[in-house]
């Protein structure tokens, strides 16, 4: 079947090739450029309705070249779409919907031929209606501006000529014109007038250049700015915009000397942007790059940046700064295509570290770096070109690259293969385990026990929590599962798939799954198996040390590391670690911790016995009574009392939970040891708590009282989701049956062993209510997804997807509501107007919504997911004050109407404001604030965003890609098969 | 001169410090934060500022306007980082001035001092570009995690002193009250000119305060029409008067939390932790108050949204006169809510370098009595109920002293933002 459409679309695509153009059709969103599909581009004429004769209906149409049937683009050429052609290969234009579109096309040609047919029907529909006001101003008579000859005398007047054009959009046009015509190239002919300025040390000269050049650079015009960083134009470019700082200081010298003391990396304040240029930075060519166009490429990234980065800073407006990150992105999706496609240049690189001699030693290093620099740049762009690069790479030898670079002598070489790593496993862990895997049976050295080993010994601080750091995540169970989250949120995907995700039991999504997953869990034993011992070797060796007080600093460091990894083991993999922890006695390991003259060891070990005692675990629990350890945790409470500090804090957190949540077996086994003692300690009342209850508990009161005391619910709804979500999580159908075994064999009849004969009647009557929460063995998932989908109607949710105002923005809130509207909603319905009675809304409220709504047991536990539906909506006061007017805006003001320019930066700033939360939560107050400052609001939250967005987009990108119905190219399929792993995931 | 004032010298000149000693900086803090409760009691006189936002040079600038460490007290709100393009050096000098200077200088932590928002919103890729790796990054985000929750200002006077300080515009004169008997607010400019003042209601609190709600306009206006001119400092103006005790000051980033009825609760949390993303450590440094009754949905998908109601009671049932937050945007650099039971301050001017915003900070002097509070440990058992049973109209709020500042000016900044890499690969 696959191969029948394959040889359809094969043909047809040969058919049509003459006059169908290749093109790949990107939407931004959230800031972001999203790849649509491949397909073939065509322009059109249709007939409609509409359209006559003078005034036709013409259209760019992209069918999808693996199913011709399916169009991934249709848009009508309107004269307002401010179609731009960038670079030989792209087209960008905005939709009348605001949205912004790009075409990158595979061949110039095909590019030049729609520009050709697109500027031509933009010619005819401008000159239909000249009683539009934009063309009006098209036909003012600056159109064809004229700037004077520069030289030194008349550049006040080139200055306010160009201030004078940059007031209208048409003026602004023009001026761009004049600048980039080729008779003229006005932008070379300043640079000598910079170095002239200087000779003669002329600063009102050299300040005039640099604002000549600044209002140059904002009139954001992308031909000027792909011009300024060609090595003709770009000496002359910084030069000019070097003088800034020198003039402005000498205009407010006193205030800065006053209040700042200088930069000694310029002296004079004056920036040295040339010498930066040309001597300090050096591109390093680890392998020879054969294509010119690319390495021109890598130099015109590198400048953007450093325009972006370092001249611009400043200065930039909005649309400047997306103009100037839309190069970047193409650029290097360009570059990094380039090189992974690469078969000599792969070769070559990887070659490097075949050869064994010496002298290669520093080629070596370099080539690390370089690796390091193109998995940060991946990260960037697309995720099938990021998993064809990793893929290529992996095919040439990643892993001994990481494993080299690990043991390399140069901490910054270590770091970078921790950097590769780690950029590996986030963009897929399976790949890493399954190389590991591969590993283990050939009987090699596994990856993990290279890292194991490597943390043990390493002495540089921040490499060895980047390598601790690299272990969690190569054996966190819901790496995979964070993906899931993320793709759901990311794509077309929203409540509908969450919920039918959730609600699969067998097939779907869930089934698919489940692959990774077995593999996972076969990782996570066979790391049990022999790793666990190693890594942990070195807490256990504690059971010899005679006194803590001497630890060294790399000790600390280390059992920090540990302590902090275990915790992490004992939540995810409560099954597997607990045999582990018993075997080794860790409890007791840790515990000796305790007693470190550092009070951040001790509360690093405290850290620990809260996590055991927030899983609600009798075997921990036990564990901990059977050795006493409550003991040195008293001690500390005794020897901190009754002073106000984190060290007390924690440890009454810790008693305080053990009272709320009324673990019996605990509080039984403190009242019955230590009764005197808690008495004892009266500054706080939780320790006579403590005893009240367990007195409670044996004259027969059910201990029901738990639940009324545990408003205080805090954040143990971190570790007690987290332990509830592993459960749910994936189903985990066998590893809970195991968990169930397991207990069933060692805690029956024992389970209440520390009770003392009363309670254990008491408890038989029904004192269950006490801990509802323990186990939930296996909530199936058909529950599960009920509880999701019941929350999709919830009214508040309804509320807020119907005030937004598209559909991007369900996806964002359709998912968050699902798994936390509805916990949040209980919380906040309930309370609301009982006020003068303020103890019972204390203490009522939260438990009910976090303890008992089963819809909050069931929504998995998604913690990126919630990441970053936070950190969207952290904008929040952005947003908000945005509606209370922006005093400063730049020149892109005066761009909102131009209507040739809006291309990239009015859906920039469309699209970077929809997450703004206030708009996202449709929380009406908000939004009426918030709505108007669209035209010129959005430049905040594109500045607030700019560095968010660069992360979070590929992770979305990626899992984006992998839901929606885009299929990639036939043709794509047979040439690179690991896109179908993609997809799978 | 120690490393440690070589360090502050170095970081005052907007220069980072090296890896090593980011990391004996961060030690040392760890060893000072460790001692602190989760909510520190701080005596007035105290000058509280907002969010910075790795605005360097506008620390710098209120530095100026509030006087410098260690002769003003400070109380630093949280989010001092993200945003700006200097988020490691204000960070870090304000980390190097609290070791240096414990006893003047109290941190607290705000919701961008987390791993997971730092990672977003800039300052890990700050400390990436600055440093070459994420080291100093995962120093600080430690140090984060021992930052305090909150802090108990004590011994605040409800008087305020009238300063003799010229007013901004001399037309005003008459409309401003002369008499300094009764003086509840007074509002400051960058060069400390007077720009306004509220006289305290005798009887009927409550309604006359409100119009505070609303600063007057805006003070952005008006140019300074001197330089530097040093704040004088929370310390000066009302040291010796014979005020009353003006009941504590609660200061947060955030605001309240369902599961927090009393301050003593707040004892109860173990904070060395990342900020969750629920419970009540979550929703002090995320929520926000509202003009709602009850409690209410946070837009921001963390914390809760509170209203009068639940600022009053909480004032009442824990003795306070105020609660001073930061957390959110305000054009006029602080916003007093509620009848002045609440207060946001905001003290990074034109946020973003773009919302043209103004700053402010706010002073609360000192009770000259010094006798009118006993210090109270959040230990008191039972206290709140005492309080309770005693008191039943709100208590007077302390008298408060904002100063408004604006952004520094461009010029003293004119350094590039950020190191580029020198090599390149791609």
């Amino acid at each position: 079947m696959a191969h029948a459409g394959q040889a359809a679309s094969a043909a047809a695509a040969a058919a049509a090739s003459a006059d169908r153009k290749r093109v790949k059709v990107y939407e931004l969103k959230n800031n972001d450029w999203y790849d649509r599909g491949t397909g073939f581009c065509t322009g059109q004429y249709v007939n409609s309705p509409n359209s006559t004769q003078e005034n036709p209906d013409a259209r760019v149409l992209v069918v999808s070249e693996d199913d011709p049937n399916r169009k991934l683009l249709e848009t009508q050429i309107t004269k307002d779409d401010g179609y731009q052609k960038q670079q030989d290969t792209l087209i960008v234009w905005t939709e009348s919907n605001g949205v912004d579109m790009a075409l990158s096309f595979q061949e110039a040609e095909g590019c030049a031929s729609i520009w050709e047919f697109v500027s031509e029907m933009q010619g005819r529909l401008a000159a239909l209606a000249p009683e539009d006001g934009l063309s009006d101003d098209l036909l003012d008579p600056v159109h064809s501006i004229v700037l004077p000859e520069p030289q030194l005398g008349r550049l006040d007047e080139v200055e306010n000529t160009i201030r004078g054009a940059s007031t209208t959009p048409a003026g602004r046009d023009a001026l761009s014109k004049f600048i980039m015509h080729p008779e003229q190239m006005y932008i070379l002919k300043l640079a000598p007038l910079v170095e002239r300025a200087e000779e003669l040390e002329s600063t009102p000269d050299l300040h005039r250049l640099c604002m000549v050049m600044k209002h140059l650079i904002l009139l954001n015009d992308t031909a000027i700015i792909e011009f300024v960083v060609t090595d003709q134009a770009i000496m002359g470019v910084v030069g000019a915009l070097e003088c800034k700082h020198t003039v402005s200081r000498y205009i407010v010298g006193t205030i800065s000397a006053n209040t700042f003391a200088d930069d000694p990396d310029f002296p004079s304040h004056r920036a040295n942007h040339r010498q930066w240029l040309s001597d300090t930075s050096k591109f390093k060519e680890v392998v020879q790059i054969d294509d010119e166009e690319i390495k021109r490429k890598i130099h015109w990234t590198y400048r953007l940046l450093y325009l972006k980065d370092v001249v611009l800073a400043r200065i930039l407006d909005d649309p400047t700064f997306s103009v100037l990150n839309s190069l970047i992105f193409f650029h290097q999706v360009d570059i990094v295509n380039h090189l992974q496609s690469n078969q000599r240049f792969l070769k070559e690189l990887f070659d490097i570290f075949a050869a064994s001699s010496e002298e290669k030693a520093e080629k070596k290093k370099e080539a690390v770096l370089f690796i390091q620099n193109c998995c940060a740049v991946s990260k960037n762009i697309q995720a099938q070109s990021r998993a064809q690069l990793y893929q290529n790479f992996i095919h040439h030898g990643l892993f001994s690259v990481v494993t080299f670079a690990l043991r390399h002598h140069d901490a910054s070489v270590r770091v970078a293969g921790t950097d590769i790593l780690v950029a590996l496993i986030d963009h897929d862990p399976h790949l890493v385990r399954n190389h590991i895997f591969t590993a283990i049976k050939e009987k090699g050295v596994p990856l993990t026990d290279t890292l194991i080993e490597l943390l043990l010994v390493e002495v540089d601080l921040g490499v060895k929590s980047q390598m601790a750091d690299a272990i969690k995540i190569l054996l966190d169970p819901t790496t995979n599962q964070a993906g899931i989250e993320m793709l759901n949120r990311g794509g077309a995907a929203n409540a509908d798939v969450m919920a039918k995700r959730g609600a699969s039991g067998g097939p779907g999504p869930q089934g698919q799954q489940n692959g990774p997953q077995s593999q996972t869990n076969q990782f996570i034993d066979s790391f049990y198996e022999s790793s666990a011992k190693r890594l942990f070797t070195p807490l256990k060796a504690l059971l010899n040390r005679p006194t803590m007080s001497n630890l060294s600093v790399q000790e600390t460091s280390l059992y920090t590391h540990l302590v902090d990894v275990l915790c992490f083991f004992v939540r995810q993999h409560s099954y597997k670690s607990k045999l582990f922890i018993l075997s080794e006695n860790l409890h007791s390991r840790v515990a000796q911790l305790l007693a470190c003259p550092q009070k951040y060891m001790k509360l690093m070990a405290l850290k620990w016995f809260r996590t055991c005692v927030g899983l609600q675990d009798e075997f921990h629990n036990r564990q901990m009574i059977q050795n006493s350890l409550f003991d040195p945790i008293l001690l500390i409470v005794e020897e901190t009392m009754p002073r106000d500090n984190l060290l007390n804090s924690a440890c009454l957190e810790l008693f305080e939970y053990v009272k709320r949540e009324g673990v019996k077996q605990l509080i039984v086994h403190l009242v019955e040891n230590y009764r005197e003692r808690l008495m004892h300690i009266t500054y706080v009342n939780t320790f006579q708590a403590l005893v009240m209850k367990y007195d409670q508990l044996t004259s027969g009161y059910p201990m029901a009282n738990g639940a009324e005391d545990s408003s205080f619910t805090t954040q143990e709804g971190t570790p007690q989701r987290l332990a509830d979500g592993r459960q749910s999580f994936a189903g985990l159908k066998g590893m809970d049956a195991d968990e169930e075994a397991y207990f069933n064999n060692d805690d029956d009849g024992e389970d209440d062993e520390g009770l003392p004969t009363v309670v254990k009647r008491a408890m038989i009557n029904g004192a269950s209510p006490v801990r509802p929460l323990v186990s939930y063995p296996d909530d199936d998932d058909g529950e599960e997804g009920m509880d999701i989908l019941a929350s999709s109607p919830d009214p508040s949710k309804e509320k807020k997807s119907s005030s937004s105002s598209s559909d991007d923005q369900r996806t964002f809130t359709d998912p968050i509501d699902a798994t936390q509207g509805e916990p949040m909603d209980e919380d906040t319905t309930s309370p609301t107007g009982t006020v003068e009675n303020e103890s019972p809304r204390g203490r009522n409220r939260t438990p009910v919504a976090v303890r008992g709504s089963p819809g909050n047991q069931g929504s998995p536990p998604e913690p990126l997911a919630t990441k970053r539906r936070r950190d969207e909506e952290d904008d929040d006061d952005l947003g908000k004050m945005m509606g209370g007017g922006v005093k400063r805006r730049t020149s892109s003001a005066s761009l909102s109407g131009r209507a040739a320019q809006l291309n990239m930066d009015g859906a920039v700033d469309n699209s970077t404001s929809r997450p703004e939360p206030d708009e996202e939560n449709g929380g009406p107050v908000h939004n009426a604030q918030s709505q108007p400052s669209h035209a010129h609001g959005h430049g905040n939250s594109h500045m607030l965003r700019r560095k968010g967005s660069l992360r979070t987009k590929n992770e979305s990108a990626s899992e984006r890609f992998a839901i929606k119905p885009i299929s990639l190219s036939a043709v794509k399929q047979q040439a690179e098969p690991e896109e179908n792993g993609g997809k799978e995931r | 001169m120690s490393d440690l004032d070589k360090a502050i010298a170095q970081l005052r000149a907007c220069r980072p410090i090296p890896e090593n000693q980011v990391r004996e900086l961060c030690y040392k803090a760890r060893e000072l934060l460790i001692e602190e409760g989760n909510v520190v009691s701080v005596d007035a006189p105290v000058t509280i500022c907002g969010d910075i936002h790795g605005q360097f040079h506008d620390l710098m600038e209120l530095f100026r306007v509030g006087g410098d460490v260690p002769e003003t007290n400070y109380l630093f709100m949280g989010d001092f980082v993200d945003r700006g393009f200097y988020s490691l050096e204000s960070f870090l000098l304000l980390l190097c001035l609290k070791v240096r200077y414990p006893d003047r200088i109290t941190l607290i932590r705000g919701n961008h001092e987390s791993r997971q928002i730092t990672t977003v919103y800039g300052f890990y890729d700050e400390c990436l570009r600055k440093y070459g790796s994420a080291n100093v990054w995962r120093y600080c985000c430690e140090v984060f995690d021992y930052l305090a929750l909150g802090a108990l200002v004590m011994g605040a006077s409800t008087e305020l002193d009238a300063s003799d300080a010229p007013l901004a515009d001399p037309t005003s004169q008459s409309t401003l009250p002369s008499d300094a008997d009764d003086l509840e607010i007074e509002i400051l400019n960058s060069a400390g000119q007077i720009i306004n003042r509220f006289m305290r209601a005798r009887n009927n609190t409550s309604q006359d305060l409100s119009q505070l709600s609303n600063p007057p306009s805006s003070p952005s206006q008006q140019t300074p029409s001197r330089n530097g001119a040093p704040g004088t400092g929370a310390s000066g103006a009302s040291r010796g008067s014979g005020g009353n005790n003006g009941g504590a000051v609660l200061c947060v980033h955030g605001g309240l939390s369902p599961l927090i009825d009393s301050i003593d609760k707040i004892r109860l949390l173990d904070r060395k932790q990342e900020v969750p993303h629920e419970g009540a450590m979550c929703d002090l440094l995320w929520s926000d108050p509202d003009e709602i009754d009850g409690w209410g949905l946070s837009p921001r998908g963390a914390g809760f949204l509170f209203g009068a109601d639940i600022v009053k009671c909480f004032n009442h049932k824990n003795d306070l006169s105020l609660i001073c937050r930061a957390h959110q945007l305000v054009m006029e650099g602080f916003k007093e809510m509620f009848d002045s039971t609440i207060v946001t301050v905001w003290s990074a001017p034109n946020y973003c370098y773009r919302c043209g915003n103004v700053a402010a900070i706010l002073e609360l002097g000192e009770d000259g009595s010094n006798g009118g509070y006993a210090p109270r440990s959040n230990g008191d058992v039972g206290r709140s109920n005492v309080v309770l049973a005693e008191r039943m109209e709100q208590r007077q709020g302390p008298g408060r002293r904002y100063r408004v500042f604006e952004a520094a000016p461009q010029d003293s900044r004119g350094m590039p933002a950020k190191k580029p890499v020198a090599d390149y690969f791609l």
